[in-house]
């Protein structure tokens, strides 16, 4: 009881100065941003581009209120996540289970491998056509497109994590009694698991690269889409604010993943060093 | 020897075929003997095969010259009647200390509270207490040892195979891990194959040494050191230093033509 007394007392008394200590930290780390669009901003204003061409800032920020107050940010906000999203969960399902059986079983290698091989380096938008014409336009395809390119990274992981887990630690967990099916779960995952978080941290990005991407090819609701039909109608602030959206959602994404990196991978030696992202 | 051996090795060799680079011949017709409750220590010079012969009655390896038979049974895999202390740990990194002995337990299906009860009693007796939550990447290498023999001694198993378990604790902490060592086997008698670097431990702890050749690894002499080693200044009766002796000259001509093949 005594020792938790100090430390309550000692965290609070550390509690401002350790503010003082990270705030600085957080406004030299947002600094390059403003600085960037402080610049956008003087230099829209200064006469050199035509707002057509460079519309300021504080333009297009009233753009993004007003999309937002009128509900259509939402609604394509919402699109492109969902569909970013749907194709991660799936490639963090199929990717695990096509790695896991690709280091397991040499059937498995002997099918998956060449079209590793060939499909990871290969830009899979070529595929974009052939998509469009197996099915349509709507989710299902631009969900499809991103699978298409973001599944890699995941099984690439996944066959490097599960070959560099270390012998002796499944020696030793088969040494206290556990069957070929408990390795694979209590074992064998766990082990592999930085490494196939590294190949999830990847995809993600990856799958709202491609998401967006497609939303702009095939049109329709989504932030790429808004930003290709505002584009159609001349709308430049529209354009460049479908750009700050996009970032900004590209962001949130990696940082919350860096989150479940973090809370996922407590007992590793990297959890305990500062974090620098 | 009148009792029956509990492990028995005839003629075992083992090579390494990696995929690249050219084979070793790790062991060549090894033979031992060890009867049950027999503690038998193993020494010889790095490099000579003693990891991989624990490995082979591990099970872990597969036997492919020679016979290993464990209970008159020949060995084909691993089991928890042979429990493992491994030269470098292999803990389970995601697991805590208390996670980690908790899971061979948790396999044998022992229930909760017992096993709870169970880890805690190990997790104190290897001067743990208060990093029951740690993760291994916290503990020091001393520690990360004393938590890999609480994990194997948990479990209980009727035959150790323990790899240099105490190399990476200091002198004290040596001393008191094999005091303890010694009053769990009083209470429960195990088989104990023990690969140690220090004469000195080997000669305390076992009731017979085998000194190994360098590599290729062959069983070179087996010196019987098994004396009455209660009297309070052990390390220094005669008998006891006569034998250290012994045993060092045996192994440091080893440790020299291995040396001397290396520079070669
Ligand atoms: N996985 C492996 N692949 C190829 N060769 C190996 C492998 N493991 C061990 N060896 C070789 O087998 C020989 C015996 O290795 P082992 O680990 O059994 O030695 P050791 O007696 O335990 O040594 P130390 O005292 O240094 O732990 C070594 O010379 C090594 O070169
Ligand atoms: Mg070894």
């Amino acid at each position: 009881m005594a020792v938790r007394h100090v430390t309550t007392r000692a965290r609070i008394k550390t509690w401002p100065a350790k503010a003082a200590r990270i705030l600085p930290l957080l406004l030299a780390r947002c600094f390059s941003v403003a600085a960037l669009l402080a610049a956008w901003e003087i230099l829209a204003r200064s006469g050199i581009f035509t707002p057509f061409q460079l519309p300021p800032f504080s333009a297009v920020v009233l753009r993004i209120w007003n999309d937002g107050a009128a509900g259509d940010l939402w609604i394509n906000l919402a699109l492109t996540l969902y569909r970013a999203l749907a194709a991660f969960a799936i490639c963090v399902l199929a990717g695990v289970a096509v790695g896991t059986a690709m280091s397991r079983s040499g059937l498995a290698r002997w099918f998956f491998d060449p079209i590793v091989s060939v499909g990871f380096p290969m830009p899979k938008i070529a595929f974009l056509p052939v998509v469009i014409l197996w099915l349509g336009v709507y989710d299902l395809s631009k969900i499809t497109m991103a699978v298409i390119d973001a599944i890699f990274p995941v099984i690439a992981a996944t066959v490097i994590g599960i070959q560099g887990v270390e012998r002796e630690l499944i020696w030793s967990a088969r040494n206290m009694g556990a069957s070929e099916r408990d390795l694979l779960r209590q074992v064998v995952l766990p082990a592999a698991l930085p490494q196939i978080m590294t190949g999830l941290q990847v995809a993600l990005p990856l799958a709202l690269i491609v998401t967006v991407v497609a939303e702009m090819l095939m049109g329709g609701y989504g932030l790429g889409g808004a930003m290709m039909t505002a584009s159609r109608f001349a709308n430049s602030t529209g354009v460049f604010a479908g750009i700050v959206e996009i970032a900004a959602l590209g962001y949130a994404l990696v940082k919350a993943m860096s989150l479940i990196r973090r809370r996922l991978l407590a007992w590793h030696p990297e959890a305990h060093a500062p974090s620098t992202v | 020897m009148a009792a029956p051996a509990q492990i028995l090795l005839e003629n075992v060799s083992h090579v390494y075929r990696p995929v690249r680079g050219r084979e070793v011949l790790a062991l060549d017709q090894v033979s031992l003997q060890v009867a049950n409750r027999e503690f038998v220590a193993l020494l010889g010079p790095s490099g000579c095969g003693k990891s991989t012969l624990l490995y082979l009655i591990g099970g872990f390896l597969p036997v492919e010259a020679g016979s290993i038979t464990v209970d008159g049974k020949k060995v084909t895999g691993p089991g928890p009647d042979r429990g493992i202390v491994f030269q470098h740990f292999a803990l389970f990194p995601w697991k805590t200390v208390r996670g980690n002995i908790l899971y061979g337990l948790e396999r044998q299906g022992m229930p909760k509270a017992e096993r709870e009860k169970r880890a805690q009693d190990f997790i104190e007796l290897v001067g743990l207490h208060g990093f029951e939550d740690s993760y291994p990447s916290q503990l020091s290498g001393g520690m990360k040892q004393r938590t890999a023999i609480a994990r194997t001694l948990a479990f209980d198993p009727a035959i150790l195979l323990m790899d240099e378990p105490f190399g990476a604790l200091d002198a004290q902490t040596r001393g008191l891990m094999q005091a303890e060592l010694m009053r769990i086997f009083q209470r429960t008698p195990k088989t104990v194959i023990f690969v140690t670097h220090d004469v000195q431990e080997a000669v305390y702890l076992a009731d017979r040494v085998a000194v190994m050749s360098a590599r290729p690894g062959r069983i070179k002499t087996i010196v019987d050191t098994k004396f009455d080693k209660k009297a309070e200044n052990i390390f220094k009766e005669r008998v006891f230093v006569e034998k250290v002796d012994e045993i060092w000259h045996l192994v440091r001509e080893e440790a020299i033509k291995a040396q001397g093949r290396r520079s070669t």
